[in-house]
């Protein structure tokens, strides 16, 4: 069994990082809140929309960036981002309105012709990013989205994720790996471990406190964190 | 039915942004068009005997072997590729229906599949061109197409179900072949022995076709097994979801 007894829950323009070791069930949470998954037992909503009863009407609210990013390497970008939306029910100048504006936030506006396969791993991270910001959804479930990413495109994505919280009220949830990533964006951390919620908290009460998730944020700098460490995270 | 469209089209422009369909074109046209001239050629030495002729087209081993061959390849990568890279994921997770995904995949297949055929309607018009001498019945003709279009929905369908089971498409190209060469072994004239054999026996109803008799058995056990085996994929690629 992957989950254990996990129950979360995030608002309107939360980011919750999920941070674990290998095997702890980041994932496996990712995939039953983004309905490819159905739990074994118990249960998870989207906007409202259980998972599995609704499985529909919750996957029309979410956006949803699997580990490794993958998408139909034929494609072109703009071409492969029109395919997705109409799936979303996208048509029209709706479309194309979205489309002009997911691919300026990614810093795509100079590839909608560029085949996916011949492109960086950076720049396909951004397409799958365009991919779960194109309807403009309500929630967005990111599995590893910096994984592999070089500094400066990781930035880039990041402040985008930052603005869809801000500015439009979404709610995040990613995994990670990294400490960093969790600090610069998330305003609560969930860590797994062994399929168990192991801790939560926003990233200064975990680096403040004791025990295996303060061992996490261990020599990270943390805003909030206090000793003179805040803003030194900031991007 | 939008959604539909959407998954539709991007098959279709799978096989096409790849050299997928001009090889298997290039393939299918040689193996029909010398099924062609081997009509022609029998057509040219015995002008009487049109309805045999026609039935070279449709019924003869160069027939078959383009039908086994055109079904596992046109449909052993529907799934297979797209859970080995982990496109299903994603495609899942947009909100589209297990049945439009299925029906979907099965008709950029079948289309694909039916393309590859059209070209072969010019034969239709090279022997109302040059062949008047010969006076060739035009039915034959229309239900071998009927017969190929039934059994080519069918095999697809086996080809799409096999697809599921694997996320290999080497595998589940195989299993296509396994499974259809058993259904045409059985069918084999002298084979399988019981009346279910020959009931099943897609050389016999495509003889009949090719003849020019449409057994309403026949088209309802080719319609029936292609929507059975569609329905078992969207079953199947619900559990995969689950697990």
């Amino acid at each position: 069994m992957a989950l254990r007894g996990v129950s979360l829950s995030a608002g309107a323009g939360e980011v919750v990082a999920l941070m674990g070791p290998n095997g702890s069930g980041k994932t496996t949470l990712l995939r039953v809140l983004a309905g490819v998954l159905a739990p074994t037992a118990g249960g998870a909503r989207i906007c409202g929309f259980d998972v599995c009863e609704d499985s529909l009407k919750a996957r029309r609210h979410l956006g949803y960036l699997p580990e490794n990013t993958p998408l139909y390497g034929e494609m072109r970008v703009a071409e492969f981002l029109r395919f997705r939306g109409g799936l979303r029910g996208l048509r029209g100048t709706a479309l194309a309105g979205r489309l002009r504006f997911v691919l300026e936030a990614c810093g795509l506006e100079e590839l909608p012709k560029a085949v996916i396969n011949r492109l960086p791993r950076g720049l396909r991270q951004r397409v799958g990013f365009a991919d779960c910001l194109l309807h403009a959804p309500e929630v967005l479930l990111l599995d590893e989205p910096f994984n592999g990413v070089d500094p400066p495109h990781a930035a880039a994505l990041r402040q985008v994720v930052r603005a869809e919280a801000e500015t439009r009220g979404c709610t995040v949830v990613f995994s990670t790996h990294q400490p960093q990533d969790a600090a610069l964006l998330a305003g609560r951390v969930a860590v797994l471990d062994e399929g168990r919620l192991a801790a939560s908290g926003s990233p200064a009460e975990l680096a403040a406190g004791t025990g295996p998730a303060a061992e996490w944020f261990a020599g990270v700098a943390v805003p909030g964190a206090g000793g003179g460490k805040e803003g030194a995270a900031a991007e | 039915m939008r959604n539909f469209f959407e998954l539709w089209r991007r098959e279709m422009g799978a096989y096409f942004h790849t050299s997928m369909a001009y090889g298997l074109g290039a393939i299918f046209m040689a193996l029909t068009g010398f099924s062609f001239w081997r009509m022609v050629d029998r057509l040219a030495r015995m002008p009487a005997d049109a309805v045999n002729a026609i039935g070279m087209l449709f019924d003869s081993p160069l027939y078959w072997m383009a039908m086994l061959t055109m079904a596992p390849m046109l449909t052993m990568r529907l799934f297979s590729e797209e859970r080995k890279t982990g496109t299903l994921e994603m495609l899942l997770s947009a909100p589209v229906s297990s049945v439009q995904v299925v029906l979907a995949k099965f008709a950029g297949a079948y289309t694909m599949f039916l393309l590859m055929w059209l070209p072969t309607v010019a034969y239709s018009w090279v022997l109302r061109r040059f062949g008047t001498a010969v006076g060739v019945d035009f039915g034959p003709l229309a239900a071998g197409y009927l017969g190929t279009a039934l059994i080519g929905g069918f095999f697809l369908s086996v080809g799409l179900f096999c697809s599921l089971c694997s996320r290999h498409q080497m595998v589940a190209g195989l299993l296509c072949v396994a499974a259809l060469g058993i259904l045409f072994y059985t069918g084999l004239p002298g084979r399988g022995g019981a009346a279910w054999g020959d009931f099943v026996s897609a050389t016999r109803h495509m003889a009949d076709f090719a003849r020019g008799t449409v057994d309403t058995r026949a088209v309802f056990w080719y319609a029936s097994s292609a929507v059975l085996l569609l329905f078992l994929s969207v079953l199947l690629l619900e559990s995969r979801r689950l697990r």
